[in-house]
């Protein structure tokens, strides 16, 4: 599991590679966490090298994304693959997650507010 | 000043004799319950008695036992003592308890080695005694200071060569006459200082052993209880989710049904349930529990309680379950959430009402050989909201349709390879084995999964339903 930071502007990036299972859902929940602790409430994640998605990996990132929305913050998803774009769709979190083809547009979507 | 260096063979064996004996003493002491408890600061009343008499002990031994310099230039220097001029160990002992026991052991310890060589007698006596008695404080000091900890054995040597200069200074300081006092310490001072920063040296290698292997077996220790409680924990899992599966399968007239769940080694939380609503119709649940362990275990049960609650007396799905969701959702907390295929079956006229709350949509093979359809509908998993919608489907079935439903255990078995089983395959199966009995659909799933896993351990159990009409 691959999870890369960076920071645009007050937007926080975290790059996804690999498969987040069961294991790697608790490295990803820890670094999560963190960020929102520390203030960052604009996540964007790109999830354009992610391979696979458990039940795991969707329960962390529905954690945070209800931690940050109760601070005017949201998490928005970038670049899926198809079949990972299914596991969204099939569990209802696309109804849940905005969900953008390119970084870029998730990115200006918050800039937009 | 010239003090004489120790170079005649006979100090040195002396040496050796004495850096054997405080070997002994100090292995002895190392396998005393006494000592470890003191190092382990388990110790009682008892033991830190235990330390100071031990180490008392081994304060006299070092009045006697050091390395004797009885001839020479002090040989007429009538009032040494009924011990000769020794270049004593005595201060060894009351320094290592107090190093290792604080002040008030090192005192005790110092008390005996001291009081003891007072008695001894000699013009030495009152300067020897005081001197082994601060040596004893002087090493509670050290450990009081250093918080309990045990120093290093360089500090420890140090400390010896310190107090040993300490211990010529009060003896050049105190006693009378002046000039016998400087005979004896520069015949004395460099055997005596030697033999305690050597005899330090030794106690301090062996306790420093001593006190990284005890934190060693201690951290395994841990280790051990923490996987202990981690093996209790998933046993729980196990057993919550293994009580609160049915039993059997309830039998339904024209119907043949079967089912299996086979648990992951960190449970994951799948669940199915048949819920008798009324005479003619069953609620047939299918489930899984985002995450694992004793958490998706707790929300297992949790999740299954709200919606037979909800199920029973019910017949219409979509309310059932939308109900069940917003007992679930205020529960929900830490992200946790289900997803559920939920499908009211109704006997007379078989027909199945179903909604689906993000769960993997069960195939449906229309008789045998037929299409295999995947039983969408529109909804969101349970938890993960407060008020949801889910979309409630109408589906008539005829003799031989077979429904299949499955949890992503299946599909996402993966090989050696991290490839996936896949929904593909399990399509293909369905439609090849739709005219067996439920039961045996199951088996030949079961043995493909196992065929393509290579025994490969699984990170999610693997739930199946099969449902036929007959």
């Amino acid at each position: 599991m691959e999870i890369i930071e960076k920071k645009i502007g007050n937007v926080s990036m975290v790059a996804l590679g690999g498969r987040l299972d069961v294991y790697a859902s608790s490295d990803l929940e820890q670094k999560l966490n963190a960020m929102v602790d520390g203030d960052n409430v604009c996540l964007v994640v790109n999830l354009e090298k992610l391979d696979y998605i458990s039940s795991s990996g969707l329960r962390v990132l529905l954690a945070s994304l209800k931690k940050v929305r109760k601070r005017e913050g949201d998490i928005k998803l970038a670049c899926m693959k198809p079949h990972i774009k299914e596991v969204f769709d099939i569990a209802g979190f696309s109804q849940l997650f905005p969900i953008y083809d390119l970084e870029e547009d998730a990115i200006q979507a918050f800039n937009k507010k | 000043m010239g003090i004489s260096i120790p170079t005649s063979p006979a100090i040195l064996v002396d040496l050796m004799k004495t850096g054997s004996v405080v070997i002994v003493f100090a292995y002895l002491v190392s396998r005393a319950r006494f000592f470890t408890n003191l190092l382990d600061r388990t110790s009682d009343y008892k033991s830190r008695m235990l330390t100071i008499l031990f180490f008392g002990a081994l304060s006299i031994y070092g009045t006697y036992g050091g390395i004797v310099l009885s001839t020479g230039a002090i040989a007429h220097i009538r009032h040494l003592g009924p011990a000769g001029a020794i270049a004593n160990i005595r201060d060894l002992g009351p320094i290592v308890a107090g190093l290792v026991g604080g002040p008030v052991i090192g005192l005790g310890a110092g008390l005996i080695g001291g009081m003891h060589r007072f008695f001894v007698g000699g013009f030495l006596a009152v300067p020897c005694g005081i001197a082994t008695v601060l040596a004893g404080l002087t090493g509670g000091l050290v450990y009081s200071l250093k918080k309990g900890n045990f120093p290093r054995i360089w500090e420890v040597m140090l400390l010896a060569f310190g107090i040993e200069l300490m211990h010529i200074g009060l003896a050049l300081l105190i006693a009378k006459p002046f000039n016998d006092a400087l005979a004896v310490v520069k015949e004395v001072t460099v055997p005596m200082v030697v033999a305690n920063v050597i005899g330090a040296g030794i106690f301090a290698s062996i306790i420093s052993n001593l006190i990284d292997e005890r934190k060693t077996s201690a951290d395994k220790e841990k280790y051990r209880r923490e996987l202990e409680r981690k093996r209790f924990e998933l046993e729980t899992a196990r057993s919550i989710q293994q009580t609160l599966l049915p039993e059997s399968t309830p039998p339904l007239e024209g119907f043949d049904m079967a089912a299996f769940s086979l648990p992951a080694l960190e449970v994951g939380g799948d669940f199915y349930d048949f819920i008798p609503i009324s005479q003619d119709k069953w609620g047939l649940v299918i489930a899984d529990v985002s995450g694992k362990g004793f958490p998706a275990a707790l929300f297992m049960a949790l999740s299954r309680t709200c919606v037979r609650a909800n199920a029973m007396g019910n017949a219409t799905a979509s309310e059932a379950i939308c109900m069940a969701n917003n007992l679930i959702a205020k529960d929900a907390k830490s992200g946790m959430f289900v997803t559920l295929f939920y499908a009211v079956l109704d006997l007379r006229s078989k027909q199945l009402r179903y909604v689906n709350a993000g769960h993997n949509p069960p195939l449906l093979c229309k008789g045998y050989g037929g299409d295999v359809a995947a039983l969408g509908a529109k909804g969101i998993a349970l938890g993960v909201m407060d008020e949801i919608n889910l979309q409630e489907i109408e589906l008539n079935l005829s003799k031989n349709d077979v429904v299949l439903f499955y949890t992503d255990g299946v599909t996402e078995a993966i090989n050696g390879r991290d490839e996936e089983f896949g929904l593909e395959r399990l399509i293909t199966l369905l439609e090849q084995n739709s005219s067996l009995r439920p039961q045996e659909l199951i088996g030949k799933i079961k043995s493909a999964v196992t065929d393509f896993t290579q025994g490969q351990v699984q990170f999610d159990d693997l739930t199946l339903v099969v449902l036929k009409s007959l």
